[in-house]
């Protein structure tokens, strides 16, 4: 596949301590971490070629028990997790290909299709104007699209107070977004540590903690196509509190 | 300081209970069942009340050292004490090995990546 002619070719150390790509052309991959995703991978990795950007990507299979591999497999290289890990192990083997690849950028997206593949170029658009570690494509900047249930959006209210309130490094609206890319600096960071439980929230403590910066931008995202959330009902108020708690963790624990 | 003494039936019964206990904990130890941290710690659920029980003097003067009326008292108090250190250990032992669980499942994924993208590269040259 081709690489990414981003036009990032300045061997300026970008503000914020984000440092840009040295060479012309920027190598990007596509992260889609998936447990039993067969009904929406393969489309997916269609409207992702449709894009016609040529990105490298990279289906990380969580021990799923469909025929997700078989489905993504036709189209992309995949990596099989033997059992599964949950979001956090899936994300994170995404990452150590990045790293181990020696990618300039990663960029995670989700497999049920949430996800628009067109707003990739929205973050690395973004990332050109505005580099910082890492990206996150908001929902609650502009309220465009699929903007999850009011109770969530409470509870993601809540999340926002804490990072902002006990952390610097970028303002965030939607730290619960499955949509961020990650520059050089914050794929490092990841490959060697990346949470498990609850890790889009998590991680964004870890890396501001440990001085990345993360910027936002708008995008749409779209009502799951298939499955139904592991978050739901008792269960958002239980990961309302272990999330802060981690969160108010991250600040008083030093990073190592 | 001495109130009461354990009667010798008592003194029998929990001889009995701690030898036997520490002998299937021994052998399950000697078959590789346990490590000698976790026959340590196991074992102390007899070592405790066959200490108490057999040298009472030294649990009553324990439990007027620490002003705990009741001997029995500290003898659980000994046993829940070591209860934790050993659930603590476990814990921090499971922890670890979930993280390298985890690191091994992802290193297996990633080497048949590699593996896959080798024999593609080869398939190609030949």
């Amino acid at each position: 596949m081709a690489d990414m002619g981003l036009g990032l070719g300045s061997t300026d150390t970008c503000r914020n301590g984000a440092a840009a790509p040295q060479q012309g052309t920027s190598r990007v991959l596509i992260i889609i971490p998936c447990f039993n995703e067969e009904a929406s991978v393969g489309g997916l990795l269609s409207e992702i070629a449709a894009t016609g950007r040529g990105y490298h990507t990279l289906v990380v299979d969580d021990g799923s028990s469909d025929a997700t591999s078989a489905v993504a497999s036709c189209r992309s290289p995949v990596a099989r997790l033997a059992q599964n890990l949950g979001i956090g192990g899936a994300v994170q083997t995404g990452i150590k290909y990045a790293a181990r690849q020696d990618f300039d950028f990663c960029i995670q997206i989700d497999g049920d299709g949430q996800h628009d593949p067109r707003a990739i170029e929205t973050l690395l658009e973004a990332y050109r104007n505005d580099p910082t570690n890492i990206t996150i494509g908001s929902r609650f900047i502009d309220h465009a699209g699929f903007c999850s249930t009011r109770m969530r959006r409470a509870g993601i209210r809540l999340i926002v107070l804490a990072l902002n309130g006990l952390f610097s490094g970028g303002r965030i609206t939607d730290p619960t977004s499955g949509m961020r890319l990650l520059d050089r600096s914050a794929i490092a960071f990841f490959a060697k540590a990346y949470p498990t439980d609850f890790p889009e929230p998590i991680s964004l403590a870890w890396a501001m903690r440990a001085g990345l910066t993360v910027s936002e931008v708008p995008v749409e995202m779209r009502a799951r196509e298939t499955g139904v959330s592991s978050i739901d009902g008792l269960k958002s108020a239980s990961y309302m509190i272990r999330v802060l708690g981690y969160i108010l963790l991250a600040r008083l624990v030093r990073a190592s | 300081m001495t109130d009461a003494l354990p009667s010798p039936e008592t003194v029998v019964v929990v001889s009995a209970f701690a030898l036997i206990y520490m002998l299937v904990l021994l052998r399950k130890t000697m078959q590789g069942k346990f490590d000698l941290y976790d026959f340590l710690m196991l074992s102390m659920v007899a070592i405790i009340p066959a200490g108490f029980t057999l040298f009472p003097t030294l649990a009553y003067l324990v439990s007027h050292l620490t002003g705990v009326v009741f001997p029995f008292v500290v003898m659980f108090g000994a046993l829940f004490l070591v209860v934790f250190a050993f659930m603590h250990n476990m814990t921090a032992r499971l922890h670890r090995l979930e993280r390298q669980n985890f690191a091994l499942i992802q290193e297996q994924s990633l080497l048949v990546l590699e593996l896959q993208a080798k024999e593609g590269r080869r398939g190609v040259e030949s």
